[in-house]
């Protein structure tokens, strides 16, 4: 039997509906949203997956959930919707708040208009999160993207990076466009990068960080961009140019600087391992660890290091990351810009 | 090749500075501050990145104990008193940088092995010198520990380094030990590297207020005496005098709550919009709202405030006692549980607006609040009989339940006109579901960066005592004010005489 995200609904009667939902649960809920959150997917069973993951962070970011599996291939023209609420007991006085869910099946027609079907039920004022789970298309539609203002997606599941980035950066450079462009694929390296950053923090270590000559990532297999976003940002930091081989970097002094990285099972970044001309600094996690181990070692620095929570890895996990942390990411773009011909 | 001064990692991590490797001495380790509020938050810190993995911490007490005996403790309290569990092996790896170092504060040889041993770590760690003191023990330790830093030499940092004092409430007892208190840290450390901590500062909604007014519109553009009819800031707990009789008698309410928590509650509600959000152009704009009050001096004090203390009464259907039958509080005490306070701010926004400010113990419910009741609309249309249409209030709740509402009128459906207030509420719990960091974590993360905005600075320290020194002073010269209520109760009925001669209600929260 597949899977239904709700009670069935016609789409003209969402926010009716919606309310006699409202109505009927009683005076204990409370509904809450801080922002709409769109999904697109083109994958068939993809209303399930997002409904879970839904599920498992509105009780930390209320929202509006706007789902949508569509099958823009499809002949003529399909469209079916549901609602739901996800709620979450809330204080010691038994209420509970509550979080919105409109689940969309779209096809054909339907599913290449979608700017005239999901866009009529956004909660109105709040900012809207599209997470885009599929490939982008060019050319870039102008209608769709100019109202979006966090564009969610993992470069992770690029298949061609260099042409799928191109295509975001379009997006973010349209007219009156106030797209931030969200890659959970740099989130997920943010604990990493914050790790390696408070390594540099000691005033001793600090001066090795101009002295650095190679950079060796370890990377779960299918993480190799992940590995690559954390080099680029190392490299747009620090000023290193990418050589043609793509094996190593110069940096500004006209120094080697050498780019290994190594795929192996475990954390998505196992290990990010940097050796200056008079330190050695290391980011480690170790398979199923919960906590990064941060050390600094060499004739040049005191030894230091600590232990620092690692977040889970789950996909909700590294959403909610992203959409509490806010704001843009300027150096992310910067980064990939810097390692383009390694995409 | 040049070294960079600042590393170029931290841009873009946080949005905020960044903090910068230090050694923290903890004068008072053994205390109830660093096992409850100050290990717990630095274990959170350490645990989720945010403290440079370099910072050393050192417990510096009397008691005798080894650095093993130190850690086992903090471990207890940190498991007990910490926002998020503790976990085993983040635990280990925090607390492989504290230690303990065994001295009087008194003992000029204790200062020698403290320098001794920060030269140590800072050599095994690399914090090049940046020392961080916490003065987390009873003012009148200060002197002492103050006189043993400048004798030793550790309030002076290396070159390219820093040395900085956090300072806890209460920054004296008057004026007169405020200035000398002030004067004796001064001394010793300069007022850009003096950390004065008062948590309320620290807190979410507190910085928020900030935020409400200045990044939207629509407030303020009514935060003034043409829209705004009066503000009341009240800060209730159920709670008595519980085990500080001997400090509590000595203050009183005025002392212990108003004098610092509400009168910065009232400046960052009262304040212009600073030049910049640096820590000076803020706090330039809360003492110049500290400068304007009306002094209260002579019989305006006691028609202008009134104090309070508690008698024996119900709290949640508990019979409790009053306060002078506390241990420790003396049979005839004059101390008063609660304040209510009348001021007027003396500037061009705020002219003729009331200000209310209350605070109490032995309250029916705790809460913290600033609320501003806007004036009403003209009495035509829909309030020409006066029935129904009550002032706009909007409230900001400080704690527990940290939020922001606004009451408005609307109509009640049907075919008649009915008017009733309703309640448009926002609680940061119900929108953001994860927990808030602690205040003394980010105020601690702030000193290790150098950011004295949610610090408070001598002067607005020096006017705040200024103002309640008056009052104080009046109080002295009579008894017979001391008013008395109800344990469990809202208050005296001299409070609400005193509200209502300006035709306001107290709120109940």
């Amino acid at each position: 039997m597949s899977f239904v995200p709700g009670i069935a609904v016609p789409i003209g009667g969402i926010e009716k509906e919606l309310g006699r939902l409202w109505e009927e649960s009683g005076d204990d809920k409370t509904r809450a949203s801080l922002i709409n959150l769109a999904v697109y997917n083109e994958k068939e069973g993809s209303l399930q997956t997002n409904s879970a993951i839904v599920q498992g962070i509105a009780g930390e970011h209320a929202m509006r959930a706007i789902l949508i599996e569509a099958d823009p291939e499809a002949e003529g023209s399909s469209a079916d919707s549901w609602i739901n609420m996800h709620c979450y007991p809330r204080g010691s006085k038994g209420g509970a708040v509550c979080s919105e869910q409109i689940s969309f099946r779209l096809g054909g027609l339907a599913a290449r208009s979608l700017q005239s079907v999901v866009f009529s039920h956004l909660d109105s004022d709040l900012p809207l999160a599209l997470w885009w789970q599929a490939d982008f298309r060019t050319p870039v539609d102008g209608k769709l993207w100019r109202w979006v203002d966090r564009l969610l997606f993992d470069s992770r599941h690029w298949k061609d990076p260099a042409a799928q980035f191109a295509i975001v950066s379009e997006i973010a450079a349209l007219p009156e466009a106030r797209t931030v462009l969200c890659d959970l694929n740099w989130a997920r390296g943010l604990p990493v990068r914050q790790a390696l950053a408070g390594l540099f923090d000691s005033p001793s270590a600090l001066p090795e960080i101009r002295r650095i000559r190679s950079l060796e990532i370890t990377h779960a297999p299918g993480f190799r961009t992940t590995a690559l976003l954390l080099a680029g940002w190392l490299a747009d930091r620090l000023g290193w140019k990418l050589e043609k081989s793509g094996n190593s970097f110069l940096d500004p002094s006209g120094a080697p600087v050498a780019l290994v990285l190594r795929e192996s099972p475990g954390a998505s970044i196992a290990r990010l391992h940097v050796v200056s001309e008079g330190a050695s600094f290391e980011v480690r996690r170790d398979p199923d660890s919960e906590q990064y181990v941060t050390s600094a070692s060499g004739k040049a620095i005191p030894s230091s290091g600590r232990m620092v929570r690692a977040p889970r890895e789950e996909t909700r996990e590294i959403l909610l990351a992203e959409l509490a942390r806010g704001g843009r990411h300027p150096l992310y773009a910067k980064a990939i810009i810097s390692l383009r011909d390694l995409w | 090749m040049s070294s960079p001064s600042v590393n170029p990692l931290r841009e873009g991590i946080a949005n905020r500075l960044a903090p910068e490797p230090c050694t923290l001495v903890i004068f008072g380790a053994t205390g109830d501050l660093t096992h409850r509020k100050l290990i717990p938050a630095l274990y959170n810190l350490a645990a989720e990145g945010a403290l440079p993995p370099s910072v050393s911490i050192i417990g510096f007490a009397r008691r005798e104990k080894t650095s093993e005996q130190f850690r086992t403790e903090l471990e207890e309290a940190a498991r007990k008193f910490s926002r998020t569990p503790l976990d085993e092996e983040l635990w280990k790896s925090f607390a492989s940088s504290v230690h303990y170092h065994r001295s009087p504060f008194d003992d000029a040889e204790g200062y020698r092995t403290l320098a001794a041993e920060m030269d140590r770590l800072d050599k095994e760690r690399g914090t090049a010198g940046n020392r961080l003191y916490y003065l987390a023990v009873a003012p009148d330790q200060f002197p002492v520990i103050l006189d043993h830093l400048k004798a030793s030499g550790l309030n002076r940092a290396a070159e390219g380094s820093w040395a900085r004092v956090i300072v806890e409430k209460p920054f004296g007892k008057d004026l007169k030990t405020a200035r000398a208190l002030n004067g004796l840290v001064n001394e010793v450390f300069e007022e850009r590297d003096t950390y004065r901590i008062d948590h309320y500062l620290g807190k979410e909604t507190a910085q928020n207020i900030m935020v409400m007014r200045f990044a939207n519109s629509i407030f303020e553009s009514l935060w003034d005496s043409g829209h705004v009819s009066h503000v009341q800031i009240t800060a209730a707990e159920p709670l008595g005098v519980e085990g500080r009789a001997g400090y509590y008698d000595t203050s009183g309410a005025m002392r212990d709550m108003v004098q610092n928590h509400l009168l910065q509650l009232l400046t960052l509600t009262a304040m212009e919009p600073p030049t910049s959000l640096g820590a000076d152009a803020v706090r330039d704009e809360k003492v110049k709202v500290l400068r304007s009050l009306r002094p209260l001096r002579g019989d305006d004090v006691f028609r202008h405030v009134v104090r309070a203390q508690y008698a024996p009464g119900l709290i949640n259907g508990q019979p409790v006692p009053g306060y002078r039958e506390a241990d420790g509080v003396p049979k005839d005490s004059v101390t008063e549980t609660y304040v209510a306070l009348q001021v007027n701010i003396d500037n061009w926004r705020w002219a003729g607006v009331p200000f209310f400010i209350r605070t109490a113990k032995r309250m029916p419910k705790g809460g913290t609040e600033i609320a501003v009741t806007f004036k009403s609309v003209p009495r035509v249309l829909f309030n020409s009989t006066g029935e129904g249409l009550d002032e706009n209030v909007l409230v900001i709740r400080i704690q527990p339940d940290e939020g922001v509402s606004l009451r408005m009128s609307a109509k009640l459906p049907g075919s008649s006109l009915r008017i009733e207030p309703v309640k448009m509420d926002f609680h940061y719990g119900t929108s953001f579901g994860k927990a808030t960091p602690e205040a003394y974590e980010r105020l601690l993360l702030d000193a290790m960066a150098g950011d004295a905005t949610l610090f408070a600075r001598r002067d607005e320290v020096e006017e705040a005592w200024t103002f309640v020194d008056g009052i104080e002073e009046e109080w002295k010269t009579r008894k017979d004010d001391l008013a008395f209520y109800e344990a469990g109760s809202w208050g005296p009925a001299e409070a609400a005489e005193l509200a209502a001669r300006h035709g306001v209600t107290w709120r109940r929260l």
